[in-house]
């Protein structure tokens, strides 16, 4: 009898694992592509949460599936069940065993931060002092293997502007080269934005007035988009750009073709939303920030 | 139930409404000085936040003072300080007199209290009025307005509630049921007292 | 324990009192039933509202393009929803829960301060009005999220000195004082009105969840009230503490709202967490699986609840150390609602299960709960963090919990004590449809915000790519659904209070001392303080609870 129990039991959680697993599995289709080194890494460990959380989830929805099911009080049966106030073995269980996962996952998490070597998490913007006092937990890779892109990012009320230094280009279309790490040193004249590529599984919020260092790399061509993701007022949901990864060769033409362009004003979501507003004799709504006026940029598609 | 025997029951009740009332009546002051106490460590959250705030401001602030200011005097201010502290003392004399039934010498006490009290608000008055700086004049001078008049404020809460406990004690049997009101504005006056030491050493000591 | 309902009581008598009644809850009762009742049907009221606000939201986000309505209706709508929400519903309607149910249940006659205590009702239709009447000023009522993070909350376009956010920040202080009344009270009440023999361990859990969630409010609420005070000053007086381009740290913000507003969440669960443990047990005829351990894990999440506000903050620019810090404390909640969980399923397991309303929507709940704590143990991972951080997935989850778990426990816990408060019953047909269109409702609603956010939506948006078209189009059926589903709900509870079949003093067969009590309990509670003798939850164990009681 008590063999069967354990047996039925290996039965079910093997089953159920199994089902995570597909699950943990599937998950990585619910994400935008992996366009950059960073997003692998986050994607194997949500992966993992997904399969641990479907495990536990389908744990727990069973047993009480199960039990509401079976255990039911007939009718017209008012007797109690039984007298059971706890278990202490069980209750250890249940607190070791999620103390030792919640362990698990931290490591796993913190490896895959340090992995990721996001540069030094912005302690300048956090407190501008706290440099000196902690040394973040990432390093940055070490910048001598590999030249990075150096690009200037303007996030401003709800436009965003992508300045090239060295070649001093400017852009309303972030163009980045596929497998090189991009630096981006980002600034805010107004509020607080958050710089959000969904297709790099990167953000950071641009504390005004504050150099924000930031680095990732991408590593698959395409057309990804960038958008605000901290709220940043009226126009916040039409703060978007795109984002395009290339090859080097591309890249380089862009540039150059970039440059001779000389500088226009681009299209701007919220300043012609808002210039249209305007013209309505009958306002739909209240008063907003005025938007910045559109850009005037090298290059806008 | 027939309704006499809700009526009955209803008499009932008030007799034992009547016996507990005088249970709960000894029991009230002590709930109120509990309640009381809870809502000043739960108040002194809000002194602990604007002092973190201002620790934070003052580590990380690259042009701390507004320019133009060298300084905060710290002279007048100490005095301040020794004269609101010694008033926790007085007011505890105050409150001895009041134990030992001696309602004239409570009185004296409480009053003398309530100059020094205000006499730290006049001080904090003509400190405030000989600065250079504003409220507005960046976060030094946010910070050093909003925690001086935000515990002055509290100063005066307690100068009006020592008022109210000063007119009372001319009530007849005002004290008859315990002294909650007298004990609470006393204790409240020592947490005023404890903020502004530590306010001192933020604001004027630490420059 | 079984109790026959009283004979039916002289009709005049009995209709005079129930007038009397009515009028009762109109007046400045200082009757914790009473109080507890306005609270409960108060906060119900602004709960419909914010609704609606959330409705006219999914209307607008139905389809990518910001057509409904302007994009600073869709901001203010956003803002007040999750306002009027927090403010006006989940912290009135769990006070009104501990009002009502905290006294009775550790056998006290009313709560420490009467007064007090109608006075910090008072204050919830007065701050409540403030939020709504702001709609009606120059330029709209605040639009800068619930959050209210400067520099944008502090922008104020219009210039006037009377605004949106100005009225905001005000009516968020008010309902600061009121909370923290309401929990000096709730606090002195529990720890010092205790009846004889009602020892720590012979607490029923509620009342120690209530406990823990009111230590909460009292250290946490100065903050955000601190944090409010400046921005005030801010916003109007001209001060720069968040104004980054004259020295001021708007980070500094984030943490005074989040040192307070992330155990907020705490403070609105616990409770909840409180009403599951009152409920499984009754309608499993079980006890509660290691009741003592799950008591005490209520004040260890208190405890931890102090030390992760940084949570909310790791893409706000937050030193490496610190992430990893808060990462794993946040994580470490997990540990005491997990003993919290398997406490609850253990009680079901092989009980004598009753699918009444308040336990199939405190089974709801459970799930739903569990789920949200699945998705909460990804978002506190770093990594996973800043891929979803400030997306439709933290959406998701939120109102997983918020909406999922604690509206579901809220549910179940009006439906398990109504006859008590009301002296009649529900319809219980109406009772289990509510329950399938708010439980299909919830998942049509928040399941597809999830994928929303894996896929990089951002929260807070009036419009977006077409993309995302799909799943919001579910959400936004599931939010219509969810809105209709309150109907049978008003009906039920309106007509049943009124006409409804006259419930006894325990339908339910339940073990408390609340259900030792006339339904509705007499204005003293107890005609004699009881004398507690046994542990809570004896079912299965025929001993009575009190000495001198039933």
């Amino acid at each position: 009898m008590k063999f069967k129990t354990i047996l039925t039991l290996v039965a079910i959680a093997l089953t159920l694992g199994a089902i995570s697993i597909w699950v943990g599995q599937l998950s990585y289709s619910w994400l935008p592509p992996q366009a950059s080194v960073e997003s692998q890494l986050i994607d194997n460990l949500f992966s993992f949460l997904v399969t641990l959380g479907t495990f536990i989830l389908l744990g727990v929805a069973g047993t009480v599936t199960y039990s509401v099911l079976f255990h039911r009080a007939g009718r017209y049966d008012l007797s109690d069940g039984p007298h059971i106030e706890g278990n202490v073995t069980l209750e250890v269980v249940w607190t070791a065993i999620p103390f030792l996962l919640v362990l698990w996952i931290a490591v796993y998490s913190y490896q895959t931060y340090i992995e990721m070597s996001i540069r030094g998490p912005m302690e300048m913007a956090h407190m501008p002092m706290a440099s000196s006092i902690a040394p973040a937990l990432a390093e940055p890779i070490d910048e001598s293997v590999q030249p990075m892109t150096n690009i200037e990012v303007e996030a401003k009320q709800w436009a965003w502007v992508f300045r090239y230094p060295e070649k001093n280009i400017t852009s309303t279309e972030l163009h980045l080269p596929v497998d090189r790490r991009a630096h981006l040193v980002m600034r805010s004249p107004d509020v607080i934005h958050g710089f959000y590529i969904p297709a790099f599984r990167v953000k950071q919020d641009i504390i005004p007035q504050q150099n924000i260092d930031f680095e990732f790399t991408p590593i698959r061509t395409g057309k990804y988009r960038l958008r605000d993701s901290q709220y940043s007022g009226t126009y916040f949901a039409a703060m978007q750009a795109d984002v395009v990864v290339e090859s080097m060769a591309d890249y380089e033409q862009w540039l150059a073709e970039a440059r001779q362009k000389s500088p226009s004003p681009a299209f701007n979501q919220a300043a012609s939303e808002y210039a249209a507003r305007e013209q309505k004799s009958a306002k739909a709504g209240w008063a907003t920030i005025v938007p910045a006026s559109p850009p005037i940029v090298n290059y806008h598609p | 139930m027939t309704s006499i025997d809700r009526a009955l029951d209803q008499e009932q009740l008030e007799q034992s409404k009547q016996a507990t009332a005088q249970e709960n009546e000894h029991d009230e002051a002590g709930n109120s000085m509990f309640g009381f106490v809870i809502f000043l460590l739960s108040e002194s959250v809000i002194f602990l936040s604007f002092f973190a705030g201002f620790i934070v401001y003052k580590t990380t602030t690259s042009d701390w003072l507004p320019p133009g200011v060298e300084g905060l005097e710290v002279r007048e201010p100490a005095i301040n300080t020794v004269i609101l502290v010694s008033s926790s003392f007085v007011i505890y004399i105050a409150e001895r007199y009041l134990h030992d039934k001696n309602l004239w010498g409570f009185r004296f006490f409480w009053l003398l209290t309530m100059a020094m009290g205000s006499y730290f608000l006049y001080g904090q008055a003509v400190e405030w009025q000989s600065l250079k700086f504003g409220f507005s004049s960046g976060v030094f001078g946010g910070t050093f307005y909003l925690l001086t008049g935000f515990h002055g404020l509290h100063v005066f809460t307690g100068i009006l509630l020592q008022g109210i406990m000063l007119i009372r004690s001319f009530l007849s049997d005002n004290y008859e049921n315990g002294q909650f009101g007298v004990e609470a504005t006393s204790l409240f006056w020592h947490f005023v007292d404890v903020i502004w030491i530590i306010l001192f050493v933020l604001i004027y000591v630490w420059q | 324990m079984t109790q026959i309902a009283p004979k039916k009581l002289p009709i005049e008598a009995d209709s005079h009192e129930e007038l009397l009644s009515w009028r009762r809850y109109f007046s400045f009762s200082t009757d914790h039933k009473v109080i507890g009742i306005q609270y409960i049907v108060t906060a119900f009221f602004f709960y419909l509202v914010a609704g609606i606000f959330a409705m006219i939201m999914r209307g607008e986000l139905i389809t990518p393009e910001p057509d409904l309505v302007d994009r600073t209706v869709y901001n203010a709508l956003f803002t007040m929803h999750g306002t009027i929400m927090l403010f006006g519903w989940m912290f009135p309607v769990l006070a009104g829960f501990a009002n009502y149910l905290v006294p009775i249940m550790i056998g006290a006659r009313d709560m420490a301060f009467p007064r007090l205590n109608a006075v910090a009702f008072w204050m919830v239709p007065v701050f409540g009005i403030m939020f709504i009447l702001s709609f009606l000023v120059p330029g709209g009522p605040a639009q800068a999220g619930w959050w209210s993070y400067p520099p944008v909350s502090v922008q104020n376009p219009t210039g006037q000195w009377l605004n949106g956010e100005f009225i905001w920040l005000l009516a968020v202080t008010i309902s600061g004082v009121s909370s923290i009344m309401g929990a000096v009270n709730i606090v002195t009440t529990i720890l010092r009105m205790r009846c004889p023999g009602m020892s720590w361990f012979k607490m029923p859990v509620f009342v120690w969840t209530v406990l823990a969630a009111q230590i909460i409010q009292l250290f946490g609420l100065p903050a955000l009230t601190a944090g409010a005070v400046m921005l005030l000053c801010d916003l109007s007086f001209g001060t720069t503490f968040f104004d980054p381009s004259q020295g001021g740290n708007p980070v500094l913000f984030q943490h005074f709202f989040w040192f307070y507003s992330h155990p907020a969440v705490y403070v609105m669960i616990l409770p909840v967490f409180g009403i599951f443990s009152e409920v499984f047990p009754v309608y499993a005829r079980k006890p509660l699986f290691g009741y003592k351990v799950v008591a005490v894990s209520s004040l260890i999440i208190t405890g931890l609840s102090a030390v992760v506000w940084v949570h909310h903050m790791f893409a706000s620019g937050t030193p490496g150390w610190m992430r990893m810090l808060f990462m794993f404390s946040t994580m470490l909640i997990s540990v005491p609602t997990g003993i919290k969980v398997f406490a609850w399923v253990g009680t079901i397991w092989g009980g004598k299960i009753r699918l009444d309303t308040p336990m199939l929507f405190a089974l709801g709940g459970l799930i739903n709960f569990v789920f949200s704590g699945i998705t909460g143990i990804m978002l506190s991972s770093v990594p996973i963090d800043i891929h979803v951080n400030n997306t439709y997935f933290v959406v998701g989850h939120f109102h997983y919990v918020i909406y999922g778990a604690i509206v579901f426990g809220l549910y179940g816990g009006i439906y398990h004590w109504f006859p008590k408060m009301t002296g009649k019953m529900y319809y219980e047909g109406l009772g289990k449809l509510h329950f399938w269109l708010t439980f299909i409702g919830t998942t049509l609603n928040f399941l597809p915000m999830h994928p929303l956010g894996l896929m990089g939506m951002p929260r807070r948006v009036a419009s977006y790519d077409p993309e995302f078209a799909f799943w919001n189009v579910l959400a936004s059926i599931g939010a219509f659904l969810l809105g209709m589903s309150t109907v049978p709900f008003l009906i039920n509870m309106v007509s049943s209070w009124i006409a409804g079949k006259k419930a006894g003093d325990n339908p339910w067969r339940a073990i408390g001392l609340e259900w030792l009590l006339s339904s509705p309990p007499d204005v003293e509670n107890f005609e004699e303080l009881p004398i507690v003798i046994a542990e809570p939850y004896g079912y299965g164990k025929s001993e009575p609870l009190t000495e001198n009681m039933g």
